[in-house]
This record gives structure tokens, sequence and C-alpha cells, in this order.
């Protein structure tokens, strides 16, 4: 009821940001000519008014800096970073004296014990201990830890035994065993069961014992070359002992020509190939993804936090105020308090590309997250009522955000599943391969798209009433959904836009799930999308109503209901794309967009049967939308279950 | 009413409530929790044999007394099993056809030394799985050759006791996931003052001060207390739960004190920052920089607090921790006295 003063200002402001959004585009209707050179004129208007605000944006935070912070705060950093890296090269034992062994001072393993940081020596007498060693046995009492400490006992000893050998006169006695370990490319893998034309038909081979590589007509394209170059990698990744390494041109260290070496990467960063004792090998660290995500990522976290408050600063005592009433678009304005740090960002990434040895493609893959880390934190500046509020919505975008990129990148090894985060592209740019342009739209598309929404949505809200005033961020959602709506053709171009959120958290969905059986996934999977889906093409017609932007009538909703679904079909459309990276041929990415018509032979009627279905189900909820909140709840319950329901029949039907 | 501090405190508290911000706090913790040992059960499971029910295949080639003995060492490595191939040729086609996973090739060296050539696949996760079992057979090979030529060696190794099962996951509880739990609360709390703070700062709310019964200290006591207050009981609150999940919390007092120690430690560390420079942004990046010095420079001394932490959950500590403990409470009364001489020392008005 309070809304309804600012209903008509609301109206306004909003008609003027859609005129200023599409001006470039719809302005002179006089000849072609003149239309050019308007446009021109225009552009280069904005693009100074952009500058002016960046360039005020720097100067103004360069303001709020005194030297002796930069000083006091580089000090700190370097101090924190050379600190962490003494703490690495010592190699701090968090698990120092994690046990305690009771064992006399006579005892043969007793030196064993002494020099194991994880094992604590104490006298036979002290009872409190884990486990008692003698030269004959060792008890160990029947409790988790003190199995644990025996475990601990029994790694000391091993790595008690090969320093003792190192110091052997007799080498070869000492080290009869040599190995030369290498890596070697094989062809793209995939778990059992989870490809759909996988076995014999039955997609339900998941069963324990087999060996993990399934073995059957699995696509095939072998390149059998050696990962990364040998002799480089190996040395600084791992100390190893390295032995007696003479036999450097064994049977198959053949020619290394180039070819696809998808982790390659991470032999290359993680000591590659090794030659040495048994001991001496270091598994390659599975999680080079890992790596990448924190060098690339954390920065970024920092980046988003100055920004962050430097938008949240403007919504402080109406700071910001002075800008708006202006002459300048709100989009300008936030473009070029964006600058700023998106310039900054690409900066940092390049820098750290270029460390890590990644090309343009590594940095083209890495800035769209960066986009994204940028736009959410806007919107989450735009919403938040207080400092702590946008502390806690940072953390939460910086969380979600790393996973989004971090899981997928795991499992570099199966493909479609891996391309999901732009970070394996980073991975294979590392890796020296070409990467396809479907590919790089697939995995890099959705995050772009969905950033620019976000700012769409974020700049809808930077006006007065908004800015200014104190309303939870559900409230200040349901808003800035509101702005974008002016007439009902704008409730299907919302469904459509939702389309890349709908993907990422799908995306998401499937990654994570990934690892589970088949058999359980893909329930959840369909659960997941319904749910999805059913509030992506819901959210803003709820929204229209409560703004009283429509009237609440059945024949209103049934339109409404009927547009969102068919934007929403239309925009699905698009994510055709996926069929270029092949995820439909994984069960799961079957479960997840099989039944929007994606990757099957369509039948007209299959053609047909999605769009009849979003219509149906989003005029449920929008039915239930015009009643006000707990009517909505319960309408989107609904819709999700005729949603499950439809998508279980689909993909029983194609299955 | 009675004391201005605590209805600062209940007034921050109350802010926190209403703004539903707590329970994301609580939500993230839980994520980044449950997302590091999914990453860890996932980790575990590969580099321990008997974790996961995942045989590795490996096609052994070569000369044929090696070949014997290393045929016996992968049978006896669980999740291992070996295959002999004629040549090298069959068993590398084997392995690009996926039928094994591994490739050992075998020959006698110089000095009768066994030369093995290994060849593992190049990808990700499925490499360190079969890399780490492979390690184990080829390890326990050398001991058999080792024990076959003790006549030259001078020292006998030590006997190897027998392996056992024991939980591959139980040391990461204890010395990652218990003090996450712990500490992830107190660098929240010490965010939260930051951004108290500073709000005040720039909303030019403290001027009323000036009017206001209270003092600045009081203030700067009032939200202390309020996020100091928060991160222990948030983090004792994990412990109880991970006890409901069945995972033994020794010591509970004692971490709770660990926790009370450090977020005193850390909130007037931001508290700190903030009155020194009042703009969000540095001072947030001050603040994390500086909880990256504690936690880094922390970590240097043996008795560091994920340590002492982990031991003390463990109940494995002697009397060296629970100084340590002590310590760190002391080391935290200190920090809030100095915080409050900076505080004195401080007109709130100048602040901008």
């Amino acid at each position: 009821m309070t809304d309804r003063p600012s209903q008509r200002q609301d109206s306004t402001a909003n008609g003027s940001t859609a005129n200023d959004s599409t001006a470039n585009g719809s302005t002179a209707n006089d000849s072609a000519g003149g239309r050019v050179s308007g446009l021109r004129t225009r552009l280069a208007a904005h693009l100074r008014a952009i500058a002016r605000i960046a360039q005020w944006e720097v100067s103004r935070s360069a303001g709020t800096v005194d030297r002796k912070t930069i000083a006091l705060g580089l000090i700190g950093a370097l101090v924190a970073v050379a600190i962490a890296a003494g703490a690495v090269g010592s190699g701090v034992a968090i698990d120092q004296d994690l046990y305690r062994v009771g064992i006399d001072s006579d005892s043969a393993y007793y030196d064993a014990v002494e020099q194991s940081s994880v094992l604590e020596p104490r006298p036979l007498s002290d009872p409190n201990v884990e486990i008692v060693v003698s030269n004959t046995h060792v008890s160990v009492k029947e409790t988790q830890t003190s199995r644990a400490a025996y475990q601990a006992f029994r790694e000391a000893v091993q790595s008690y035994n090969e320093r003792q050998m190192a110091r052997e006169p007799n080498q070869s006695a000492a080290f009869p065993v040599v190995v030369d370990l290498q890596y070697r490319e094989r062809g793209a893998l995939v778990p059992p069961g989870s490809r759909v034309d996988g076995g014999s038909g039955d997609g339900t081979g998941v069963g324990g014992g087999s060996d993990a590589v399934g073995g059957s007509g699995d696509s095939s394209g072998t390149t059998g070359t050696v990962g990364t170059d040998s002799s480089s990698g190996a040395s600084d990744g791992d100390g190893s002992v390295g032995s007696g390494a003479d036999s450097t041109a064994v049977a198959s260290a053949d020619d290394s020509s180039l070819g696809a070496s998808s982790l390659g990467g991470m032999a290359g960063i993680f000591g590659g190939d090794t030659s040495g004792s048994p001991a001496s090998i270091s598994p390659p660290f599975p999680f080079a993804s890992l790596v990448l995500a924190f060098a690339f990522l954390v920065p970024m976290n920092f980046v988003i936090q100055a920004y962050g408050s430097s938008i949240l600063n403007e919504r402080v005592n109406r700071r910001g105020e002075l800008l708006l009433v202006a002459p300048i678009a709100p989009g300008d304005i936030v473009a070029g308090k964006t600058l700023p740090y998106l310039a900054g960002m690409v900066g940092i990434t390049v820098v750290i590309a270029a460390a890590i040895g990644g090309g343009p493609v590594s940095v083209a893959a890495v800035i769209p997250i960066g986009l994204l880390f940028l736009s959410s934190t806007f919107v989450g500046a735009m919403f938040a009522r207080s400092f702590k509020e946008l502390t806690f919505v940072t953390v939460t975008v910086s969380v979600f955000l790393t996973t989004y990129t971090f899981v997928p990148a795991i499992f570099t090894n199966v493909t479609p599943i891996a391309l999901i985060s732009p970070l394996t592209l980073v991975v294979r740019d590392l890796g020296g391969d070409a990467i396809p342009l479907g590919d790089f739209a697939f995995s890099v598309g959705p995050i772009l798209v969905a950033a620019l929404v976000l700012f769409l949505l974020g700049t809808g809200v930077y006006r007065e009433e908004d800015m200014f005033t104190q309303r939870s961020v559900p409230l200040k959602f349901l808003d800035a959904l509101d702005s974008r709506i002016s007439r009902p053709r704008s409730i299907a171009t919302l469904s459509a836009l939702s389309i890349p959120f709908v993907f990422i958290a799908e995306l998401l969905a499937i990654a994570v799930l990934f690892v589970l059986p088949v058999d359980v996934t893909v329930p959840l999977v369909l659960v997941a999308v319904a749910i999805v889906e059913e509030l992506a093409k819901s959210m803003h017609i709820y929204a229209a109503f409560e703004k009283a932007r429509f009237a609440r009538t059945v024949r209103v909703s049934l339109l409404l209901g009927g547009l969102s679904g068919l934007g929403f079909f239309l925009g699905e459309k698009f994510t055709a794309i996926v069929q270029l990276v092949g995820l439909p041929s994984l069960t799961l990415g079957q479960a997840a967009f099989a039944p929007s018509g994606i990757g099957i032979a369509t039948a007209a009627g299959l053609l047909v049967a999605p769009l009849v279905l979003h219509a149906v189900t989003a005029s449920v909820t929008a039915l239930g939308a015009r009643q006000g909140k707990s009517a909505y709840g319960l309408a989107l319950v609904g819709a999700i279950g005729i949603h499950v329901v439809y998508n279980m029949q689909v993909v029983n039907a194609l299955g | 009413m009675g004391n201005p501090r605590l209805a600062i405190a209940r007034r921050e508290l109350g802010s926190l409530r209403k703004e539903k911000t707590i329970v994301l706090a609580l939500a993230i913790q839980l994520f980044v929790a449950a997302f590091s040992s999914f990453l860890v059960v996932g980790l575990v499971s590969l580099y321990d044999p008997g974790a996961a029910s995942y045989q590795v295949d490996v096609a052994v080639t070569g000369g044929d007394e090696a070949v014997t003995d290393l045929l016996t060492a992968i049978d006896g490595e669980s999740g291992l099993a070996g295959r002999t191939y004629p040549s090298t040729d069959a068993a590398m086609t084997a392995f690009e056809e996926r039928q094994v996973d591994a490739v050992v090739e075998a020959s006698t060296g110089s000095e009768g030394r066994i030369h093995l050539v290994a060849v593992a696949p190049d990808s990700g996760v499925e490499t360190t799985a079969v890399v780490v079992r492979l390690r184990d057979a080829l390890r326990a090979l050398e001991r058999t050759e080792r024990a076959q030529r003790s006549a030259s060696l001078t020292t006998n190794p030590l006997p190897l006791p027998p392996a056992t099962e024991a939980s591959p996951y139980f040391s990461f509880t204890y010395t990652v996931l218990v003090p996450l739990l712990l500490f992830l609360p107190v660098f929240i709390a010490g965010s939260l003052v930051v951004d108290s703070l500073t709000e005040e700062v720039a909303r030019g709310t403290l001027e009323l001060l000036r009017v206001a019964p209270v003092s600045f200290s009081a203030v700067v006591d009032g939200k202390v207390l309020a996020a100091g207050g928060l991160a222990p009981i948030q983090a004792i609150a994990w412990m109880y739960l991970l006890r409901l999940n069945g995972t033994g919390i020794e010591n509970v007092a004692w971490l709770f004190g660990m926790v009370a120690g450090l977020a005193a430690v850390v909130v007037s560390l931001g508290a700190t920052v903030s009155i020194t420079a009042p703009d969000r942004r540095i001072a947030q990046l001050l603040y994390s920089i500086g909880v990256l010095l504690v936690f880094a420079g922390t970590s240097l001394l043996p008795l560091n607090p994920t340590n002492t932490a982990a031991r003390l959950a463990l109940g494995t500590a002697g009397l060296d921790a629970r100084l340590a403990v002590v310590g760190l409470c002391v080391v935290g009364l200190v920090s809030l006295v100095g915080l409050r001489l900076v505080v004195d020392g401080v007109d709130p008005n100048e602040l901008d």
C-alpha cells in the first residue's frame, strides 16, 4: 500500500530508462544518413559521460586513501605472502603431535616415532596414549583415534625406513627398484552407464565391481602422445630422490608431437613424469583447477569488495542524488562506475594468465567470470540495506561462483561436464589445445549473458525511490523485476532473459550431482530442473501483480502465463548450443535438456509439447500469483509437480 | 536497560536478525564445510585404495624374473590386478583400448636393479587413483627386493607392521574440518565489526554521540561484544552438530575459550582498522590482510591454533595445548585493552 504513491514515478522513471537503453536504436526518424550520424553523436556523448564518471570514480577512490594506508597495506600483504611462502616451504604441520605413542626409548621403533611430526613419543608409564609400541607388537585400543594413530605409526615407520636406506653406501641394494613414470593421453573418458548410448541399451550398469573405464565401444579417438614434455616439469614439482635415473631414452618416450592433451596442463604444473625409487613417486595433484580457481578468483573477491562498497556508498546519505539529477542516463553512471573495477580485474587477470603461461584464450575465458562477479555484486549492493548485509551478499556471490566454476572443472576428463566451467578452457589453453568455438560459447555464453542481464536488472533500480529507501532484499528484487515490465510483452522478454540463469542453475545441478549413481541423479535433476524453470517463469509475473502493474483478472493471468511460457520456450531454443558440445549424450544432460526438446529427433508433436507445457505451468502460477503470496506459493508447487511429471514422461519415453 | 554497552550489543544483534543476514551467514558456513568435505571425501577415496571399490588393472610385460616379483606385489595390493602381456606393444595397445589402466614394463638393469617403466593415463582424477595404487604395489616390491639384498646393507629396515582398515577421513575431520568450523565464525565476526563501524562513519551517525548519553567507547564495546560474542557460540554449535553426527569432540570448554580468545584478537583488529581507516573499502581490505597475517603468523608457531584445536577436539592434547589456549585468551584481553586505548585517543567526530 505504501508503494501506491510511488507508482506513477515508477512508470515514468522506467519509461525514461527504457528509452535511454534503446535510444541508440530507435531515435532518428529522418534519412538513413542522418540516423547514422545522429547515432554516432549519441554514442559519443554516452562514451564521454561514461569516461568522465570512470575518471571521477578513480580520482575519488584515490582520494580516500592516504599514502600511509597504502604503505601499511602493502607491507602487510608482503609480510603475509612471505609468511605464507615460508609456511609452505617449511611445511607447517597442522597435524603435529596429533597422536601420543607409548614407547620405550630403547625400542628399535623409537627413532621412527620421534622423527615423525604426527606422533609424539611418551614413556611407557604414561596412561594417556593412543597406542603402545613394543619391539614385538603394537597394542591398539578399540577406538577410532587409536586406529588412526596406528595408521600414522605405520606410515612413520615406512618413511623412516626410506630415510635409513638413503644413507646406505650400497644404493643399488637399498633401492633395488627404479621406476620411470610417464603419463599418456587416451581418448575422452566417460564413466560407465552415464553415456546414453553406452553399453548395450540398459543404462543401469553402474554396479560397483567392474573397472571404471567401461571398456566397451565408447568414443575411441585416441591420441597416443606424451602429455607434456618430461624434463622441465619433473624436477621442480616434487623434491624427489631422483637416484638412478640413468635410462632416459626409455622404450616409449617417443616424439611429443602435440595433440589433444586434456589435463596435460596438470602434469606440467605439478611435476609430471618422474623417475626414481617407488617412494619418490608423487601422484599428480588432481585438482589443477583448484589452484587455477584460487589464482584467478581470489583477487576478484578483493575487487568486488571495493566495488560493492563504492556502489553502496552512493546510496548512503543520498550521496548519489547529485549524479542522478545530472543529465546522465543511469546506464552511463553504472557503466562509468563499473569501468575502473572491470579494468582492474582485466589487468589482474592478464598478469595472472601471463604468470601461469596462459594466452588470450585464458583471459577471454576468465573475464566473463569477472563480469558476473561484478554484476552480481552490483545487484547485491543495490539491494543491500547495510554494509553488513552487503558483506554477506558478496560472500554468497563468491562462494556460489567459485563452486560454479570449480566443481565442473574437477571432471576435466569428462569433457561435456567440465566445459560448464570456463576454467576448463584455461586448463586446455595451458595444455596448448585449440578450443572449438562451440565449446567456448557453451562455456562462456551463459555467464556473459547472465552478467549483462544482472546489470540490466540493477540499472532498473538505479533510481531515487529504490536507491535511498530501506526495503528488504526480496522486495527490492521484485522492484527490479517490475522495473523491466511495462506491458504484457515484457513478461515474455523477461522469461527469455531468465534463460541464462536457468541454464547456469541446471548446469550446476548436473555438475554437482554427476558423481552420484545415475539412478539417483536423474530424478533429482528432473526435480531441480522443474523448480528452477517454474521459478524463472513466474517470479516476474508475481512481481508485476504485486506492484499492480496489471489487472488481477483470470483473463490477464492466462495471457501473462501464456506469454511467459512462449518467451521461455523461444529463449530455450537458443540453448540448442548444448548440442554442439555433446552434453545431451550424457544421461544427466538428457534428463535436463530433453524435456525441452533439445537433442532428440523431434517429431512435430514433441516440438510443440514443451511450448504447451511452459504455457500451462506458467498460467497455473500466474493464476496463483494473482491472489497473493500464499496462493502463488501453492500454485508454484502445483506447477512444479506438473513439470516433474512431464519431464519423467519424456525421459521415460526416450529411455 | 542498565548498561549502555549491552543495549548497543542488543541493537546490533537485532539488526542482524532483522536483515536475516545471520541465517545467510550460517548457510554459507554450512555450505563451505559441506563443500570441503565433498572435496575431501572425493580426494581421500582416491588416495586410499580400500576406500573406493575401484579396481585398477595393470598390464605387466618384460623380463621374466622381475615380472614374477612384480605380479606378486601387484596382486598383494588391494584394488590392483595384474595381467601379463607378451610384449610392450601388446600392453600399450591394451592400454589405448582401455582394457588396462596402466602399463609396467620390467627389465633387469645395471647392478642387478629392477628397472620399471610405468605408464599411467593422463586424465586427471583417474591418474591419481592409478598412480597411488601403483606406488603402493611398487613399494611392496621394493621391500621384498630389498630383503633379498639385505646382505649388502649395513642396517636392516624396520619390519613394517601390517596394514589395517582405518577411516581415511579421520585425520581430515580433525585437522581441517574442525578448525574450519571453529575459525570461520571468527573471521565473519571481525568483518561484521568493520561493516558496523564504517557504516556509522559513512552515515554520520556518530555525530549524535555529542548529545547522546553514551560514549564512543561504549558504542565500540557494544559492537565488539555483539560480533565477538556470536563467534564462540556459533563455533560451539558446530561442535555439537558434529557430535550429533557421530564425530567425537572432546574439550568443548577449552575450544570455546580458544575461539573466544581468537575472536577477541580478530574483532579488536577489525575495530582498530575501521577506526584508523574508516572508508569501508580500505578497512575491509586492511582487515582481510590483517587476518591473513594473524592466521599465517600463528601457523608458524609450534602451538598454532589449527593444530591446537585439532588436538583438543581429538582429546590427545596435553598441558601445552591448554596453556596455549590460556595464552591466546591473554592475547585477546591485551588486544581488547589496546583497542580501548585506540578508541580513547580518537574523537569520533573527526573520523571521516
